[in-house]
């Protein structure tokens, strides 16, 4: 077999040189050192695990070397990381990135983070790592920087995007991929355009609705593994999450695909309690909650006119500035109402300045007086979140806002200001992503999101490696509202809380349901009566508690990475 | 690599290039750097280049090293030094720097009293091989050759280890003129060095050809039905290449010319 051969003659040249100028040579005892410093550095083996050694402060757990070795031996260096939740995946991507660096077979590197970790990976990768990577913050780091960190929404933009496209990228690092599960957006356009020669990708939820879901990360990965679209759709379309029973797909997938699950780990995880706190209504509220439940926008469509009533309900469960808003864009969107439609709005807007109090604030405020320390609220609502902040102001407590539409530096110094010297963080849903909060163990979910997926990831924010404490849990619901309904008759009967992290995803995965939301705004908005939807609650749950047992049954079998 | 080997380098990297050892406690070490070494490792041009416009009293760093914490006192302040610390490579990126090239004479007692020793020249080079698809190996390889008799000796620098040499050519020693010239010995060597692994069986090379056609293959299928291929498609299968195309590459560490008695090599 003819295998090219490569040398560098530079040396030749130089050495040439030498001896016609006669020098300068060097000297014998560094001479010495040069060959027994580099013998050393020798890489006898292709397989084994170089990075640890050169790591003495870093203690890798065993099934994040077990990761490491796995994507380099096995996996040719593109895979899927998909462990659970705070088990550390930013860890073992780094002891990969680490490993193919010191076999130097990885000089130029990608990594593309959510803005609000860009800082974190940075810092990680300098201080666990030694990897001198960069934030990019000015357009010449792409060039001249060997390792660079960005968020994706930048790096796709102008002039970024053609200045990357031209760079040779030896490894590319993407964190939370499954954004990158549809293959329509322009994200995932970006991330398919680039060289991949060495690629990891990191979610904790490589499934989150649909199977074409892991179609299309695989395909980034590796075009082709999972054939093509139009063959994969036809053999495995609208089977839902439950793929993962299909042996032969989930032979494919475990090939490029790690998933640690926290159970397999061995790791002792810290408790989770959980309280939830029913609210009564005030009479004003109560008055406004009627109101918008009586209420039927104008919408395509009768599920469009559903979902906009169901988020009327569960926004006056949460606060009034949060109808507000929704309300006032309503009014804006349509040119030519009915006046009769107009004067329903008109009445739902005096109900809103007739709602004097906010229950569920004013428990916050006491519950977070009572916690003394650092506490954070979670929201679905923007408006709320303004309004929890002004309220919190008012009564003497210190809060910082963070969302998910924050600029970097706005993000770390709000997570930062949190850390040192604030009580409170409110973060809305975009915020909930990739940060970590580990040095907080009180998480108050002020009104909950639909998806449960949703709400594991705002609890591992704060429950993962590292959270020294027991993490307590305290969801608010306001009493005979959708959000009782949500929480008593789903969440609770499947103990989504006492679960540990991950857990959930798993028996999700065996449920045939495509998208969980879309199913649950049907349950509680087409139902008839209280009866039906509690009917339908109940089959639910107890389809659940079903796949729960049988994954009690099989926990290895089902899942794991054989 | 233990810790004490890299306090020993640390030791002599320092005091090979002229620098005054402060205090070494076996766990930390600490170094009055001279100017040139100022400048070859702490990246402070423009310290240097003011002092030099403006005529100032240069005052070269002290750095404190720490190989070992556990032994170092408690309140010592230094830079922890391990294999895989970024300035233990920056030490061994500059060794190999200023020990490229080296040029040697052996100090060899005369055979007999009152006669002159003959010093034969070796042409010698330290050569880092890598084996280099997805994955990578490296072998090091040392050799000489004789550039009188054209003789090629392998591992030749654990030989010289124990000879005495000098950087000026002893009393009582003379040199022979090479009758082949440096340029055809380097020749001679990088031939010989390639025919070294030429009959090795290389498996490793096999198996990262099939598992390029592999995803060759699955590419393929997954483009199939595009009839104008896109840009992705291209890109996807220069990535391949660049991922798994088997290479060997041969870097050389450092090299010299040794002038060597007779004996010396047994």
């Amino acid at each position: 077999m003819k295998i090219n051969i490569s040398s560098n003659s530079e040396w030749n040249d130089e050495f040439l040189q030498k001896i016609e100028n006669d020098g300068p040579w060097g000297n014998w005892e560094l001479y010495k050192l040069a060959v027994q410093m580099e013998e050393n550095l020798i890489i006898p083996d292709f397989e084994g695990l170089q990075a640890p050694k050169h790591l003495p402060h870093l203690t890798p757990l065993p099934h994040q070397l077990e990761a490491a070795k796995q994507v380099v031996e096995k996996m040719n260096g593109k895979a899927i990381l998909a462990d659970e939740v705070g088990l550390g995946k930013t860890i073992e991507a780094g002891l990969i990135l680490k490993e193919y660096m010191i076999r130097g077979l990885v000089k130029k590197v990608l990594i593309l983070v959510p803005a609000s970790l860009v800082s974190q990976w940075a810092f990680e990768l300098n201080t666990k790592f030694h990897i001198p990577a960069v934030a990019q913050r000015k357009s010449y780091v792409w060039e001249s920087c060997d390792v660079v960190i960005s968020s994706i929404d930048t790096a796709k933009r102008a002039p970024h995007r053609d200045i990357i496209f031209n760079q040779e990228y030896d490894f590319i690092i993407i964190d939370e991929a499954h954004k990158l599960k549809n293959n329509k957006t322009k994200n995932y356009e970006f991330v398919q355009n680039l060289k991949k020669k060495f690629c990891l990708l990191l979610t904790a939820t490589p499934i989150q609705n649909k199977v074409e879901e892991i179609f299309h990360l695989v395909s980034l990965l590796k075009p082709g593994h999972l054939g093509n679209a139009s063959l994969f759709s036809e053999k495995y379309k609208g089977k839902g999450r439950n793929i993962i029973e299909d042996e032969h797909l989930k032979e494919l997938v475990n090939t490029v695909m790690i998933r640690n699950r926290r159970a397999d780990t061995g790791i002792e995880w810290t408790k989770r309690h959980v309280e939830t706190i029913t609210i009564e209504f005030s009479p004003t509220e109560q008055a406004l909650y009627d109101a918008v439940s009586q209420f039927k926008p104008i919408s395509e469509g009768t599920k469009g006119s559903t979902f906009s009533a169901l988020t009327l309900q569960r926004e006056a469960c949460s606060s009034r500035e949060a109808v507000y808003y929704t309300l006032k864009n309503m009014k804006a969107k349509y040119e030519d109402p009915s006046p009769d439609y107009m004067e329903k709005l008109d009445d739902l807007f005096t109900k809103v300045n007739e709602t004097v109090q906010n229950s569920k604030a004013e428990k916050a405020l006491e519950l977070i007086k009572k916690i003394d320390d650092k506490v954070i609220i979670f929201t679905e609502y923007r408006a709320t979140q303004l309004y929890l902040q002004w309220y919190l102001q008012q009564n003497g407590i210190s809060s910082v806002p963070f969302r998910g539409g924050f600029k970097r530096g706005k993000k770390d110094w709000m997570r930062e200001l949190f850390q040192k010297n604030i009580q409170v963080l409110i973060a809305t849903e975009a915020g909930g992503e990739g940060i970590n909060l580990q040095f907080c163990h009180h998480l108050i979910n002020f009104d909950l999101p639909w998806n449960p997926m949703r709400l594991e990831q705002r609890i591992g924010r704060i429950h993962r490696l590292g959270q020294e404490e027991d993490v307590r849990i305290y969801n608010f619901a306001t009493k005979n509202t959708v959000e009782e309904h949500i929480l008593k008759l789903l969440y609770e009967k499947i103990n989504l809380f006492e679960k540990v992290i991950g857990e959930l995803d798993d028996i999700l995965t065996k449920l045939d349901i495509s998208n969980i939301e879309e199913y649950l705004i049907d349950v509680v908005g087409e139902s008839k009566t209280e009866g039906e939807m509690k009917i339908k609650m109940d089959n639910f749950s107890s389809l659940i508690q079903f796949a729960q047992s049988m994954k009690e049954g099989e926990v290895h079998a089902a899942t794991g990475n054989s | 690599m233990q810790q004490q080997e890299i306090h020993d380098f640390l030791r002599t990297y320092f005091q090979a290039n002229d620098c005054e050892i402060l205090n070494d406690g076996g766990s930390h070490l600490t170094v009055q750097l001279s100017i040139d070494m100022d400048k070859e490792l702490m990246n402070r041009p423009f310290y240097w280049h003011y002092l030099e416009k403006t005529g100032g009293i240069p005052n070269p760093a002290v750095i404190t090293f720490i190989t070992n914490p556990e032994q170092a006192p408690a309140d010592l302040k230094g830079e922890m030094i391990h294999f895989g610390s970024p300035r233990l490579h920056q030490i061994i990126q500059s060794t190999k720097k200023l020990a490229g090239y080296t040029r040697l004479f052996e100090n060899a007692p005369p055979v007999k009293s009152g006669g002159n020793n003959p010093l034969f020249p070796w042409l010698t080079l330290n050569v880092k091989i890598s084996y280099q698809c997805d994955r990578k190996k490296d072998t090091f390889m040392s050799i000489g050759l004789n550039l009188i008799s054209g003789e090629i000796m392998e591992g030749f620098h654990n030989r010289l280890l124990p000879i005495k040499v000098t950087p000026k050519i002893p009393d009582y020693s003379f040199t022979l003129s090479p009758l082949i010239m440096p340029k055809s010995g380097l020749a001679r060597l990088d031939t010989y060095i390639r025919t070294s692994f030429e009959g090795d069986d290389h498996l490793w090379a096999e198996e990262a050809m099939k598992r390029w056609q592999d995803d060759l293959k699955l590419l393929e299928h997954f483009y199939k039905d595009m009839e104008e291929k896109s840009d992705s498609y291209f890109t996807e299968k220069e990535a391949l290449k660049a991922q798994y195309e088997p290479n060997i590459r041969i870097s050389i560490i450092n090299g010299g010319l040794f002038y060597l008695s007779e004996r010396a090599l047994g």
